[in-house]
């Protein structure tokens, strides 16, 4: 976070962060195409040839003035391919709030679990505490046969009590709630700062 | 850094100061300083291009691989500059005691040796500043949290209205 008080703005990090191929790049995506132009920066995406993303993508959303203070929303996704870990840190430092976009399929379980424990791992060396980082967990693809339950899902990553939404992330499902939740938890988290 | 900062109208002022007289000594089209996570700190001049939440989000991305690759060579200072050369524009970082990033962004017409020679110079008092930068002040609540928390959801449904 940074807080200017002379233009009376306040900058908020959030990163989307998860296994590879868990849609990502998809949210930020449909969360830019649905932000009202007026209130959206470009969308940046650094990717390979390949199209996977390479370094991060990023998005600035930029709200109206609230009682004289105007939020702006800086947002990131993270690289999700194995090899990219020490990109990851790079994307989470300086964060405000993170939502974990996990793969709902089955065979992606451990992977989860993987990507969750990275980032716990990331966020400690970071110096941020894991358990007081503002967090929403976006359960993705639950179009896709072969799902795991939710409820499993969310113990299997150690997130019961972690605001949770089922996405599908290709058609825009329950991403926009997602996000609102954590601008709001996050801002939640700073209030008395402002 | 990991708990943010708020920086006061007296330290902006102080930072705006320096930019401003770095950018009147090299005559560059936009200064921006930003801190590692590629937040805007202030801004002097204007971009023609693109947008300095943009540049500067980059520029953290650029900033923080760069330390990495010095640290892998074995190097002990990864808080250098680097800059990038193009035929109209070019673009100078230079990382400041490893929390803050100052961009200067000028055209082919500028030397190099003149950004260079004020850059170091507005990062030396830059860095001076650093050490109040990091004690973050909070200034005396201005805000009533309620309206703003209204205010908020206000500002969001209005982002996200397809109209």
């Amino acid at each position: 976070m940074y807080i200017n008080w002379k233009l009376r703005e306040i900058n908020l990090k959030i990163v989307y962060y998860g296994p590879s191929l868990s849609g990502k790049t998809t949210t930020l995506q449909y969360v830019h195409s649905k932000t009202h132009p007026d209130r959206r920066g470009d969308l940046v995406s650094l990717k390979t040839r390949e199209d996977r993303t390479l370094y991060f993508d990023y998005m600035q959303i930029e709200l109206g003035k609230i009682s004289g203070l105007k939020p702006r929303f800086n947002i990131y996704t993270v690289p999700g391919q194995v090899y990219y870990k020490q990109t990851r840190k790079l994307v989470l430092k300086g964060a405000d709030g993170v939502v974990f976009v996990a793969d709902s399929q089955r065979q992606r379980l451990r992977d989860n679990i993987l990507a969750v424990r990275d980032m716990r791992r990331d966020l400690r060396e970071l110096g941020f505490n894991p358990e007081q980082m503002p967090l929403v967990l976006q359960c993705n693809k639950r179009d896709l046969d072969d799902i795991v339950p939710v409820t499993i899902l969310k113990k299997s990553l150690k997130m019961n009590g972690v605001p949770t939404f089922e996405t599908i992330a290709i058609q825009g499902e329950g991403v926009l709630d997602g996000l609102k939740t954590i601008i709001n938890r996050v801002v939640n988290k700073t209030e008395h700062r402002l | 850094m990991s708990n943010g900062l708020s920086l006061p109208e007296e330290l902006m002022g102080k930072i705006d100061h320096i930019l401003d007289h770095l950018q009147q000594k090299t005559r560059t089209d936009c200064i921006i300083l930003a801190d590692v996570s590629g937040q805007v700190i202030s801004t002097q001049g204007h971009m023609v291009d693109g947008t300095p939440s943009t540049v500067a989000a980059l520029a953290a991305g650029d900033v923080a691989a760069m330390g990495e690759l010095t640290r892998q060579i074995g190097e002990d200072n990864p808080h250098g500059s680097f800059f990038h050369e193009g035929d109209q524009k070019s673009i100078y970082l230079h990382n400041i005691a490893g929390s803050f990033i100052l961009i200067v962004i000028f055209r082919a017409e500028t030397p190099i040796g003149l950004v260079r020679l004020f850059a170091k110079r507005a990062v030396e008092k830059l860095r001076e500043l650093t050490i109040e930068f990091e004690e973050v002040i909070d200034e005396p609540s201005p805000v009533d949290s309620e309206d703003f928390k209204t205010g908020l959801t206000r500002e969001l449904e209005q982002a996200f209205s397809d109209e």
